[in-house]
């Protein structure tokens, strides 16, 4: 009995904590009362978000991130963490958004809530130029670079489940022989440029991304058609529905409004708000 | 100097016999790479004919010609006098990192244009957690020298608990404990303060072990003196033991310092924009990263330097002080 008693104890003690950091309107109240909305992001995934040429931020993600803190009407601060510490949730306010191209997965939509989705981006197949691969089936059993914990890699290891609506189905085509997983994007692409097969016979990546490298004299080509659209989303903490509503509505009348489609076709040239 | 020898004996490289097997080993080193497609082979030309086609000939005649130069040059340092010696080979190693670098093929243009971003951002911010850290590290030490070294149970156990935790977790790992782990205790630190408090608990362990072995060297017979003087605990430590065991705890701090300097890299990833994340970054939207990194490479290279400079003076400082 009195075990009993010190059970129902806890498990009402677990379920107030759980209460109390799920109060709704907090992460709101807290944007709205500091003036202020922290978007966690990358500096080193350009064109999506990096240091321009004045050591600011930029690109896409962070253009989106400037037009949502306008619309709440408060002043817009970045903070770039580590990608698996963003990932990883229980964000405990240090900032209140991360505007930084999250796909929304089943395991991350355990610690985090996904308000809007606002681009999609085709997942290409990228090889060497040297490769003597045509078609997406010759990669199977070779060695593929992915970032740690990016949809690019949960692909590979044909573990990917992507929870959002109005996303495309789509099926794996790649047998990797081997999946060799990276800091970033960037580091996967540096192994690559290395030659065909040196470090790296392929990757998995966004397509806007491979396209940038290759206009940087990365010697890539990009091999089938895209594997998977993924659908990007704003992520937040969980917990607050009134702020994520908040943020559902701005990305919705930011793309009935055409602000989305001008910020794609500012940074990729080619309108990305929209599944194909 | 290890020993001022009196015995003066001949220069090992200018003995026949080590100068033989010194040019036939080099020989076949050199020959084991084809020499002839770099600059060495064109520089041969006159010799060997088109360096591409000059085959096996071509190839060790290359080796022969620039075992001789090397052997050439070893041959003449030998003449010198110590300090001469020190600058000349300092300068040679230089000019070769410096051209293993510049074969990069770096784009000059954007270093120059990042360069002082990373100065007085990346630097500075590395610089000021380092000197904090090292600080905050100092005074923890002196706590949990004390602490190691008291007759009480508790306060031994407390500092050896934490000597024995803090040295035994990597640093990296003690970022993301500290960053990720504080605010489920319901303490939300900001990524600068967390980095601090990582290194400051890493260094503050490591040297906690260097102040007690400081203080342990201060030989028993002072402790007596102070205390027939009737000084009590406190006062025999401040005024006595440490004066005394700072000749011997400064130098290896400095060389924490300079260690720290090279970890607070470490704090990186948790978004602090130090010389390293600006190293990783700032490269990404041109696809520059080996700029950037050799840029920073350089940067905490010269710091370092710099401060392996203050520090011999440090320790010749002390060294007149305890003569």
């Amino acid at each position: 009995m009195k075990y009993r008693n010190i059970l129902a104890a806890t498990a009402s003690a677990a379920v107030l904590l759980t209460t109390a950091t799920t109060q709704a309107g907090e992460a709101l109240d807290r944007v709205m009362s500091e003036n202020m909305l922290k978007i966690a992001t990358s500096a080193s995934w350009a064109p999506q978000s990096f240091l321009n040429d004045n050591n600011e931020m930029d690109g896409f993600d962070v253009d989106v991130a400037r037009e949502v803190a306008k619309r709440l009407g408060v002043e817009a601060k970045f903070v770039t963490p580590a990608w698996d510490i963003i990932t990883a949730g229980k964000w405990n306010g240090r900032w209140d958004v991360s505007v930084g191209s999250m796909t929304p997965t089943e395991s991350r939509s355990r610690v985090l809530s996904f308000p809007a989705v606002y681009y999609y981006t085709p997942a290409v197949v990228a090889v060497h130029e040297d490769s003597k691969a045509t078609t997406i089936a010759d990669l199977n059993g070779k060695k593929m670079g992915a970032g740690t914990n990016s949809t690019f890699e949960l692909y590979l290891k044909k573990d990917l489940t992507i929870d959002a609506e109005g996303a495309p189905a789509f099926e794996y085509k790649i047998d990797a022989g081997e999946i060799k997983s990276y800091a970033n994007s960037s580091a996967v692409f540096d192994d690559l440029r290395l030659g065909d097969g040196t470090r790296l016979d392929g990757t998995v990546d966004a397509l806007p991304a491979i396209l940038k490298a290759a206009e940087n004299n990365y010697p890539f080509k990009i091999i089938g058609s895209p594997v998977f659209y993924e659908p990007l989303a704003l992520a937040i903490d969980k917990g607050d529905d009134e702020f994520n509503d908040k943020l559902a509505g701005i990305i919705a009348a930011m793309r009935s409004d055409g602000t989305l489609t001008a910020l794609s076709k500012k940074w990729y040239d080619v309108d990305y708000t929209i599944a194909k | 100097m290890l020993f001022a020898d009196t015995v003066k004996n001949k220069v090992l490289v200018h003995k026949p016999k080590f100068l033989i097997i010194m040019l036939i080993s080099l020989i076949i080193i050199f020959s084991l790479f084809n020499l002839t497609d770099t600059i060495f082979g064109e520089f041969m030309r006159p010799v060997i004919g088109d360096p591409a086609e000059s085959g096996w000939y071509g190839r060790l005649s290359t080796a022969f010609v620039v075992a001789l130069i090397f052997l050439l040059n070893i041959v003449l340092i030998g003449f010198m006098p110590f300090r001469a010696q020190i600058i000349v080979v300092w300068l040679q190693l230089l000019t070769l990192f410096l051209s293993f670098f510049y074969s990069f093929d770096l784009n000059f243009e954007f270093i120059r244009s990042k360069i002082w971003f990373m100065i007085t951002q990346g630097v500075f911010t590395t610089l000021y957690i380092s000197a904090i850290s090292i600080t905050l590290a100092s005074m923890l030490a002196i706590l949990g020298a004390v602490a190691k070294l008291s007759s009480n149970g508790f306060a031994y156990a407390i500092a050896s608990f934490y000597t024995s935790f803090f040295r035994g977790l990597p640093l990296l790992m003690q970022v993301y404990l500290i960053y990720l782990g504080l605010p489920q205790l319901g303490y939300v630190i900001e990524a600068v303060p967390a980095g601090i408090l990582a290194l400051t608990l890493c260094y503050g362990a490591y040297m906690t072990e260097i102040f007690r072995a400081g203080i342990q060297s201060i030989p028993k017979g002072q402790w007596e003196a102070s205390r027939a003087l009737g000084f009590k605990f406190g006062l025999t430590m401040r005024r006595i033991i440490l004066p005394q065991s700072m000749p011997l705890i400064i130098p290896p701090t400095g060389n924490q310092f300079i260690a720290m300097l090279k970890d607070s890299s470490l704090v990186s990833v948790i978004g602090v924009w130090e010389l390293m994340f600006l190293a990783r970054t700032l490269g990404t939207k041109d696809f520059r990263h080996m700029e950037m990194l050799i840029t920073a490479a350089l940067i905490y290279w010269t710091l370092t330097v710099c401060l392996e400079f203050v520090q011999s003076r440090i320790e010749r400082h002390y060294q007149t002080l305890s003569h």
